[in-house]
């Protein structure tokens, strides 16, 4: 069955080749035989490359372990769900996953689009499969997850794998990899969308909404990836926390910032046909981090607790990017004619100007990130000295730029389009300012003097305050002439909008997500060795040993400590820590009990028994407001979806000015009444 | 028989070393202000946590150093003194941020650098788009030329009438 799986991938690697050729030749040569069948070939590599996970799949559930890779990744008496997510737990599974997502994004946007963009269409299938031609070419012939084990001539079957890795066993597992992997991925559709309009030359503005749509359909898998992949470091790494700026998960985060800058600057795009080179530089470093994450994941060139996965594919994605970027970087530069600005700022003091400053910070914070990663290795070449850039390093770098960034996201909806008077801004300040300041005071006196969390807990209202009084405003307005409720207002608000009020949705939720990272100024924790009997005092929380068990099972053996809980001397039950060590990986892990309540989780790790065994080590952190990052997340799909929803009302955006035109400076009717419609 | 003996043998030979890595499963009481001091300091074990966070399984790092801080803390030695003594056997690296000396200054001033070109282009930006001022004083009106639409416009009602 392995060659049946090889033999695909090869022939989807030829077909991908096929497709690249076809497409250019069919674009150049003003072909369209050429271009259709480049066309067909993208549904062939999808068939291909489903038949070749089908395979690996299959001898993953049935263990066939004459397959390195299923002995590596897999063991018979692992839950078959596991034996699934194998499929991603090694480098020829995960590569071969990211390239059958591609092939399937590939196939519904040639689907999606085959009567539309005639000129931009070969381009956009040419650069979809050279990236995915490169996934293939490296599951083909570098990392092939189907070689089988030989000795001599002959095939070896092991009988039973090394199983999994054991912290990938959990279910956030099950799904975190492929929502980031469909995030990653996905920013493929807008590169290569951005890559043929500056092949044929078309700074128009008709795919922009397309890639718009896609960005953020792949920004929200992204965003979804990296808080499950948050929850799955909180209740599985056993360290109390969730985010520990390792070099993947900051890998994960860069492409995000860079395609939450994008979402915000496309608007200027739209609506003003400003900023083109800027937005074709925010897709493309999108895309390119996103295959710079893929090579940090795998290639070892930095040490990192989520590289499960790391082998000698490093300088295969050092030339992809590398030709990638020059010829990204010459592209734009030779189509610079085609991508001037169209229109004018008004004034300073304008929306337009707050999304400059907007992607200016998020630019920032994505560069100190990536700067704080890349550091230990740029030291170590120049100097020859080994350094460590951990979490102090980022947490003192972003802490101020993310409040900063906190700050404008209140700011920029309160500022109007084109231009604002100090006057109205006054006025639109005013109840926000002030609801943040008179926290901020509150919180003081009641005895929180942490500087940062102050300045994160008045921003933070200052910026939901922002949000509810434009809901409030719009609803009540809608109300005064339909006569419906303010509940029934704010609906038909965001319906005739979705766009606008879903975005703003997106604020509150990232808002919600502050509140919960400031939660994190307040933890406390101790690590104790506790006899059977013996209590342990932590904030309010006293935890008392009520025994130490064990057992096995054919996975794992397990070893599980009882605590009785109570708060303040209210009973609030037991709590059962455990740790577990995997018979097949011979790997202890640890299953954390974590009490979780919205002011504050009870999160207790059992580190083993002591030395001489008759106690048990445990690590207990009261960990306040975590619950809301998790709320944060849920609140910011809401808002995105709802953006995705079309709007009651279709907006139209008349371009004010055109360059070289000269023109009186009063608004058109046009331009008054669709001023009217957006502020 | 003999496959027999070897599954037990194996069997066996993992249950023992399960109970081993069990019970060696200690990774050291932390006092704060012990903790204080090893959040200062990069676990070298792989975690990619400083010493107060690595929760490894038998870390060869974290574990005996927090017990070799606590020790110094009992003889009184300061938070500094305890950071540079371990920088001094370790290097640089035993620091969970670069050192603000050298060329690991660059990592700090960086970021900010950045920022600053950011705020440069932003200014550059800015200029290039901005509008120019349009002029809102309204010209004299000619008074001739006043005079003849006027004159004009008094001869067109006529027509009409």
């Amino acid at each position: 069955m392995e060659n049946v799986g090889a033999l695909a991938v090869l022939l989807a690697f030829c077909f991908a080749v096929y497709a690249i050729i076809g497409s250019v030749v069919g674009a150049l040569a003003k072909r369209t035989f050429l271009a259709i069948s480049a066309r067909r070939a993208v549904y062939t590599v999808w068939v291909l490359l489903t038949i070749a996970a089908a395979v690996l799949v299959t001898s993953l559930i049935q263990g066939d372990f004459r397959m390195a890779y299923v002995a590596e990744t897999s063991n018979r008496d692992m839950p078959s769900v596991y034996k699934f997510t194998a499929w991603w737990g090694g480098m020829g599974g995960s590569l071969l996953l990211w390239a059958w997502l591609l092939s399937t994004y590939s196939a519904v946007v040639v689907w999606q689009n085959r009567r539309k963009f005639r000129d931009m269409m070969p381009w956009v299938t040419a650069v979809l499969m050279t990236t995915e031609g490169f996934f293939v070419m490296l599951i083909a012939f570098v990392a092939s997850p189907f070689k089988v084990l030989a000795q001599g001539k002959g095939i070896v079957d092991v009988g039973d794998g090394q199983g999994l890795n054991p912290l990938l066993q959990y279910w956030t597992m099950v799904i975190h990899p492929p929502m980031l992997y469909l995030g990653y991925v996905g920013f493929a559709v807008p590169f290569a969308f951005a890559i043929a309009s500056l092949m044929t030359k078309q700074p128009g503005d008709s795919w922009i909404h397309t890639t718009r749509r896609w960005t953020l359909v792949t920004w929200m898998f992204q965003t979804t990836g990296i808080l499950l992949g948050a929850g799955w470091a909180y209740a599985v790494l056993g360290w109390g926390g969730y985010w520990g700026w390792d070099p993947v998960e900051n890998a994960s985060l860069l492409p995000w910032i860079t395609a939450t800058a994008f979402l915000h600057s496309v608007m200027m795009q739209e609506k003003k046909g400003m900023m083109k080179v800027w937005n074709m530089v925010l897709v493309a470093s999108t895309f390119f981090l996103c295959i710079f994450g893929t090579f940090l994941t795998r290639s070892g060139v930095v040490s990192s607790v989520h590289a499960f996965a790391s082998g000698t594919i490093g300088p295969y994605f050092v030339t992809f990017l590398a030709i990638g970027i020059a010829g990204t970087a010459y592209l734009i530069l030779n189509r610079l004619e085609y991508l001037k600005s169209e229109s004018q700022l008004e004034s300073v003091l304008s929306r337009e100007s707050s999304f400059l400053f907007n992607n200016l910070i998020l630019l920032a914070s994505c560069f100190a990130i990536l700067w704080g990663t890349l550091f230990p290795v740029i030291s170590e070449a120049v100097t020859g000295e080994k350094i460590s850039v951990d979490a102090p390093f980022f947490n003192r770098v972003n802490i101020p730029i993310g409040l900063f960034l906190m700050l404008l996201t209140g700011v920029g909806p309160l500022i109007a389009w084109r231009r604002s008077s100090f006057e109205s801004l006054k006025r639109a300040f005013f109840w926000p300012a002030a609801s943040g300041v008179g926290v901020a005071l509150g919180l003081f006196a009641a005895g929180v003097h942490h500087f940062y969390a102050l300045v994160s807990f008045m921003l933070c209202t200052f910026v939901a305050v922002t949000v509810i009084i434009e809901f409030y405003k719009g609803a009540k307005a809608i109300g005064s002439k339909s006569g419906q409720n303010l509940l029934m207002g704010m609906m038909e608000l965001t319906h005739r909008n979705t766009r606008r009020y879903g975005g703003y949705l997106v604020h509150l939720g990232i808002v919600v997500l502050f509140v919960g990272f400031t939660g994190k100024a307040f933890d406390l924790n101790a690590t104790v060795e506790l006899g059977t009997g013996q209590t342990l005092q932590l904030g309010h929380f006293t935890m008392r040993s009520v025994g130490m068990e064990s057992g096995q099972n054919g996975n794992y053996q397990w070893s599980r400590l009882t605590l009785a809980v109570s708060k303040d001397g209210q009973d609030l039950g037991t709590m059962s820590p455990e740790r577990r060590f995997y018979v097949a990986s011979k790997q202890p892990t640890s299953e954390v009990a974590i009490r979780r309540r919205l002011d504050q989780d009870l999160y207790v790790n059992y580190a083993g028994p002591s030395d001489d065994g008759t106690k048990a080590v445990i690590q207990t952190f009261v960990n306040p407001l975590v619950s809301w990052v998790w709320i944060g997340y849920w609140v910011v799909l809401i808002g995105t979806l709802i953006c995705m929803i079309p709007s009651k009302t279709k907006l139209v955006f008349p371009r004010t000015e055109v360059v070289g035109i000269a023109k009186h400076d009063i608004p058109t009717p046009e331009e008054v009444k669709h001023d009217t419609v957006e502020n | 028989m003999t496959r027999w003996k070897i599954s037990f043998g194996a069997l066996a030979a993992a249950v023992i070393f399960a109970a081993v890595a069990l019970a060696q499963t200690s990774s050291g009481i932390m006092t704060q202000e012990c903790r204080r001091v090893a959040g200062r300091l990069a676990c070298l074990c792989g975690c990619k946590q400083t010493v107060a966070e690595c929760q490894m399984l038998e870390c060869g790092y974290s574990s005996p150093l927090r017990q070799k801080i606590m020790a110094q803390q009992r003889q009184g030695k300061d938070d500094d003194s305890i950071v540079n003594a371990i920088v001094t056997e370790r290097g640089n690296e035993a620091l969970a941020a670069p050192p603000t000396q050298g060329f690991n200054l660059l990592a700090w001033w960086m970021p900010f650098v950045a920022l600053v070109f950011g705020l440069g282009a932003v200014y550059l930006a800015l200029r290039r788009f901005l509008r120019p001022a349009v002029a809102t004083t309204t010209p004299a009106a000619d008074a001739k030329l006043l005079e003849r639409y006027h004159d004009q416009i008094e001869k067109d009602l006529e027509k009409l009438d």
